[in-house]
């Protein structure tokens, strides 16, 4: 159940940032909410189709291919995984300063894999402001969204887990 | 209380390989992309239905106005191509437009040595070898199953080598100094390091040519034969560029090498014409195939969430193939990625940034398009700007205002689909600012899906 939640609904957290931006509030990039969110809380196990079910969403919104989104967005977070246990990834400072760092890091890769790949993209070019907001927004969101299905789902927990969804993996 | 698991993430270096090995094999996992993807626009698709219904098509006069203009530049195209090379080849001759579908293969100077033709071989039936665009020499069409097309078929697109593939012959030119006297010299293909895509070889007076100092002087073609083929003098193929020591207080200059640019940008070229021998009668054959077929399926574009960034979902009734063009009332929306289901997913001209072959049609009545080779480098809102490369400076130096259409960009985006108005760059020679009229919300459009013979 939590795959088929994953698979319906982390693909439209994309378009839905586009809403919102439509709405004019602060342009975000999705991919950086998700690299960190893949890095440093989700299921190791898991990785593999949470990463795929997050580049789908990326190319609905982003005109380079499947694969090239793959790898903009799975080569920060096998870089980051092993922070996981360095320090505390819980700590909003240290989320904000992994949010900015790939806020710059996320669009340099999506350039380079377009030059390499032949596939440029629009999302290859970087902001400045989207650098500040994915730094400011970045931490809040992940704390809101971890306890989120489908994001729920597949997150690692640092204690006790809510009982519905204990419930759900016993099933 | 949950355990961490502490597993090394072997699944997601798994995963990031196999990525790796889909981008070498993109025709063998296209496939699971179109239904991955596909699956992903379901729930856009349903929402679709609260976009609103597709707006009414253009006025009678706008629709008219594009076909004007898609006609103006279709006569312009054939005038200025056709023009020329009239002088060197037969009377009698036949002269056909081709489109280019393709081009590859890395030739002198690192540019693409090879072009693919929106004719087969079979339609060029008979065709002589060289293949010419205005007054120019572009290369040489191919047999199929001999040397480079060994492996090609009669129903296969046509393939030309450019003067500067590795496999095209020596040709014997000439060019005249600034004295009025006539160099000769052999001219073949450069290697992809080399600083201009054709190399002088031999001279008939290196003395004199060691002493050449200018730049740009215009090469043209002398007779000359090889096996059954025979180039006609006086065709263009191309100006030149000189390597070597500068003058100085002590030496005069030294000319060590001399490379031949053509005058047209391979990657630009969006038509070519090949030439047929009056007295060949070919084969009948249906007057056009499906490698020219222009045939569209109707289509309702909508707005994805985050539109401005230029991404919009196709809902058609058939499949969509990759890069088809999207068009509403002549108007070029984008291009398509096909998915599963119905779906697609058009990025708009403004918000791609892969380089385009485009066509610009200057204001005025005499002026001879443009052929351009271009990519986004920013927009905002409908308006984007271009960088271009095409013509050198000596052949124009800016750009006037005009028309910009598409270049030849694959077997569904055919040239001559309208894009918007375009101005030159006030400080800039090389940028070009274009506006695309567009509109929110869902509209009907069609999409180029090619197929069988009309």
């Amino acid at each position: 159940m939590r795959w088929l939640l994953w698979f319906l609904l982390a693909p439209q957290v994309f378009l839905l940032a586009g809403f919102v931006q439509d709405l004019g509030l602060p342009a975000l990039d999705m991919a950086v909410l998700a690299a960190l969110y893949l890095a440093w809380f989700a299921e190791r196990s898991a990785l593999p189709f949470l990463l795929l079910g997050v580049a789908i969403g990326r190319s609905l919104v982003d005109e380079a291919s499947l694969p090239v989104h793959l790898l903009v967005i799975g080569i920060p977070v096998a870089l980051l995984l092993p922070l996981r246990s360095l320090f505390v990834a819980h700590r909003w400072l240290w989320q904000a300063l992994a949010a900015a760092l790939l806020a710059i890091a996320v669009p340099k890769l999506a350039g380079l894999c377009g030059r390499v790949f032949d596939q440029p993209s629009a999302s290859a070019a970087l902001q400045g402001w989207q650098v500040v907001w994915s730094a400011l927004l970045v931490p809040p969101l992940l704390s809101f969204l971890r306890f989120l299905p489908p994001f729920a789902g597949f997150s690692e927990p640092d204690g006790p887990r809510p009982m519905a969804v204990m419930a759900d993996r016993a099933s | 209380m949950a355990k961490k698991s502490a597993a090394f993430p072997v699944g997601l270096y798994a995963m990031l390989l196999f990525a790796l090995a889909w981008l070498t094999l993109p025709r063998v996992f296209a496939p699971l992309e179109r239904w991955l993807v596909g699956s992903a626009c379901f729930v856009p698709r349903v929402a679709s239905s609260w976009f609103g219904e597709p707006a009414q098509a253009a006025d009678r006069e706008a629709l008219a106005r594009i076909r004007e203009l898609d006609n103006e530049l279709l006569n312009r195209v054939q005038q200025h191509d056709f023009a020329g090379a009239g002088i060197a080849m037969p009377a009698d001759d036949e002269r056909i437009l081709c489109g280019v579908l393709s081009v590859s293969r890395r030739g002198g100077a690192g540019q693409p040595s090879e072009l693919r033709l929106d004719h087969s071989y079979a339609e060029l039936a008979g065709c002589r070898e060289l293949v010419t665009k205005s007054g120019n020499l572009v290369g040489f069409l191919l047999r199929p199953g001999v040397g480079r097309a060994a492996d090609d078929e009669f129903e296969d697109p046509a393939r030309v080598i450019l003067c500067n593939h590795r496999d095209a012959p020596r040709l014997y030119a000439a060019l005249e100094t600034d004295d009025g006297a006539q160099l000769r010299f052999v001219v073949r293909a450069a290697s992809p390091v080399d600083p201009g895509p054709l190399r002088v070889d031999f001279w008939d007076d290196p003395y004199r040519a060691a002493r050449l100092e200018k730049p740009g002087h215009r090469v043209y073609t002398l007779p000359l034969a090889f096996g059954s083929q025979r180039v006609p003098g006086g065709l263009l193929l191309g100006t030149t560029r000189i390597w070597g020591y500068p003058r100085s207080a002590d030496e005069e200059a030294l000319t060590i090498g001399v490379f031949v640019a053509p005058t047209f940008e391979p990657r630009a070229l969006s038509h070519v014409v090949v030439w047929r021998s009056g007295r060949y009668r070919p084969p009948p054959l249906p007057s056009s195939s499906s490698l020219r077929s222009r045939r569209r399926a109707s289509a309702i574009v909508y707005d994805l969430p985050g539109a401005s960034h230029g991404r919009h979902l196709l809902v058609a009734k058939e499949a969509v193939p990759e890069g088809a063009a999207v068009v509403q009332d002549g108007l070029f929306l984008g291009t398509a990625h096909g998915l599963s289901f119905g779906s697609g997913l058009v990025t708009s001209f403004v918000a791609s940034r892969k380089p385009w072959s485009l066509l610009f049609l200057p204001d005025g009545d005499d002026q001879p398009p443009v052929e351009l080779h271009a990519e986004v480098l920013r927009n905002d809102g409908d308006v984007a700007w271009l960088s271009w490369h095409g013509p050198s400076r000596e052949q124009l130096t800016r750009l006037p205002a005009g028309y910009l259409f598409t270049g030849s960009n694959g077997q569904f985006c055919p040239s001559g689909l309208w894009i918007g108005r375009a101005e030159p760059a006030r400080f800039e020679r090389n940028l070009l600012r274009v506006t695309v009229p567009s509109e929110p919300g869902p509209r009907r459009a069609e999409v180029i899906v090619g197929g069988e013979a009309l």
